[in-house]
Parts: structure tokens; C-alpha cells; sequence
């Protein structure tokens, strides 16, 4: 005899499932994106394939940009469930120093971005500072200390980054979950400001 | 025997933006994403073609398989049973792409398909969420819970 289909899946699917919102985390290949995302998800962090649209730096004039094009990446994410009914997703931009992207797909909607630094390398983050200033996104920039060091004090780093006094620029581990948890913080409540001053 | 450094590579014209750091060392070049030769899966075969309404589908959408979608699963091809099977529990498009090593494109084709077909429950997300008070201040106090 075979048995009925399992009730608890019947359960579950009725379940309604989590309002879900997210947070960026951008800057550019390999400054510890996958290994934040890594720290504080609950699930190990899953890859998929996107595609993403490219265009060269600078890309105010978009009509002259030949290099306009849409390239399939790889994402990495995971996520943090805050409570039954609200899910946190953290979207890792892919890396790419040497062009901006169009994040649209990832940032539409998102509460704000984390955007990583190696301070060795700083001007890999540039499309991802100008990309959420063109939005109007909330971001943080946070530098990620490898191995305890920065290279650079914080107040050159702002100076070099050309930043607003206004957006926060933070040190961080991302090998540790609770100075993730803290660069987090900051995004949010750099989005609670923005929410509060009606936007 | 005097030699000259190499010039360094013109920066694109409009880069001029953020021109402060220019390193001196040129940063390795980024590895090719390796899914090039993975699209000799061709992933469109699986959607016919198809790739509108994409834009409508969130990659945080969640996803859940109705009792319609869990009766039919075994009529149903290879991937949208896949999708069928595993969406038991809410997943959003992000986490069935991932599981199921789909583009994210493919995904949200397969999942307006099911859904319009009624296999499927699609939850979109709500647009305001990210700049509601009271939705950021549960995400802050959850964020905080965690040691």
C-alpha cells in the first residue's frame, strides 16, 4: 500500500513564508566579500550564475560607452533569519575592479550596501562608491583589516576615496562574525536616518 | 643604457572621478569567471527561448510549492520538478538557482511558468520594506541577537 502524501508538507507549504529584504556587499575582487558573507549566514554561502551588465568607469554618458555589455557571473549569498515572519539575504556583488557594473538587480529594493575595502588596493572599490552614490543608496565603507593591518590612516582613506563626510567609513574583520554583525549595524542605521528624514 | 618605465595605461576617459590613488603596482587581473563553458548547457533550451518577465521576479522573491504544483510534480519535466520538489518549504529564486546549479535567469522563467500554471506560489517582496522604520528596526534588533 503506499502511503499518503506526507501532511507535514502539507503544513509547511502553507506556511507563509518571510518578508524578505537584503543588504549589498560590494567592492571589488577579492577583499573578502564571499568570507564576510561567510561569517554571519546561516547557511555556507551558495553560488549562482547572473547575468550582469558591464560598462566601462565613468559611465555618465552612456551613449559613448562601447563596451556596454551583459556578462554571466558568479554570486555568491546567504542569508540571516531575523525572525519567523523577516529574512535578511546579503547578495555579494562579483567581483570586477577593472569595470563598473550595473547592480540594479541586486540593489533594487536593497536596505542599503556594505561596500569592503582592501586599503592596499583602494581604487578597486571605486565602482561600487559610485555606483551607490548614483543610486542614492545608503552605503558604508568599510575596510577590511587583513591580518590586523590598513595600510592607509582612515581620514587618507576618505581623502582618497573622495567620500562624503556623511557616509561612514568603518574598519572591519570579515573573518569575524560579530565585527560583521557591527558593519551591518552601521549600514543600517545609516538606512534608518535615510527612512526617517522621509527618505 | 637608460631605460624607461613603461606609461602607465590611460585611464578611460570619465574615470577622471575618483583619480587620487593611482597604484603603481598593477592589480593581477581578475580570473575569468569560469562559467563561460557552462553555457554549452545552452540554459535557454530549458525555457524554449524564453526570457521575459525577468524583470518582475526579485531575486529575494520567495517561493512556495502549492498543493496543485505537489499533486502534478510527477507530471512535470525535469527542472520545474526539480523546482516543485524543493520548494516544500519557502526558498526564494536566489537559493532554487543555487540548489539546483541554474542560471538565475532560467530560474525566473521556470518560476513565472509554474506560477502562472498554478504549481506555484510566488511571494514578491514588498518594495517598501527597505525603507519602512519599523521593518529596519526588527532587522537591527535581530541583528544585534546574534553572538
Amino acid at each position: 500500500m503506499g502511503s499518503a502524501p506526507s501532511a507535514e508538507l502539507g503544513q509547511a507549504a502553507r506556511r507563509r513564508p518571510p518578508l524578505p529584504v537584503k543588504i549589498v556587499i560590494a567592492g571589488g575582487f577579492g577583499v573578502g566579500k564571499t568570507t564576510a558573507v561567510g561569517s554571519i549566514s546561516e547557511i555556507s554561502p551558495l553560488t549562482t550564475e547572473a547575468d550582469m551588465t558591464a560598462a566601462s568607469l565613468g559611465i555618465d554618458d552612456t551613449t559613448k560607452v562601447p563596451g556596454k555589455r551583459t556578462t554571466t557571473v558568479a554570486m555568491d549569498f546567504g542569508c540571516i533569519t531575523i525572525d519567523e515572519s523577516l529574512k535578511l539575504y546579503l547578495f555579494g556583488t562579483p567581483g570586477q575592479d577593472r569595470f563598473g557594473f550595473m547592480w540594479d538587480d541586486l540593489a533594487i529594493g536593497a536596505i542599503g550596501a556594505l561596500v569592503i575595502v582592501d586599503s592596499r588596493r583602494l581604487d578597486d572599490c571605486y565602482p561600487a562608491v559610485d555606483y551607490f552614490e548614483r543610486l542614492g543608496l545608503p552605503f558604508v565603507v568599510a575596510v577590511n583589516r587583513f591580518d590586523g593591518l590598513v595600510a592607509h590612516d582612515l581620514p587618507s582613506i576618505r581623502w582618497a576615496l573622495a567620500i562624503d563626510d556623511v557616509i561612514p567609513l568603518i574598519t572591519f574583520d570579515a573573518r569575524d562574525k560579530l565585527s560583521v554583525r557591527d558593519a551591518l549595524l552601521v549600514v543600517l542605521d545609516q538606512a534608518l536616518a535615510r527612512a526617517r528624514a522621509g527618505r | 643604457m637608460t631605460h624607461h618605465p613603461p606609461e602607465p595605461p590611460e585611464r578611460p576617459k570619465g574615470a577622471l572621478v575618483r583619480p587620487f590613488l593611482a597604484t603603481d603596482t598593477e592589480p593581477e587581473p581578475e580570473p575569468e569567471t569560469p562559467v563561460a563553458d557552462s553555457a554549452a548547457l545552452r540554459p535557454f533550451l530549458l525555457t524554449a527561448g524564453r526570457v521575459a518577465g525577468q524583470d518582475s521576479i526579485a531575486i529575494e522573491t520567495q517561493v512556495v510549492t502549492t498543493e496543485q504544483g505537489r499533486t502534478a510534480a510527477g507530471e512535470l519535466g525535469f527542472e520545474r520538478r526539480d523546482i516543485v520538489s524543493l520548494c516544500g518549504n519557502p526558498l526564494s529564486v536566489a537559493e532554487i538557482a543555487a540548489e539546483l546549479s541554474l542560471h538565475l535567469a532560467v530560474v525566473r522563467v521556470l518560476v513565472g511558468d509554474l506560477s502562472a500554471d498554478g504549481h506555484l506560489s510566488v511571494y514578491l517582496p514588498n518594495a517598501d520594506a527597505s525603507t519602512d522604520v519599523d521593518t529596519l528596526l526588527r532587522v537591527i534588533r535581530g541583528l544585534r541577537a546574534i553572538r
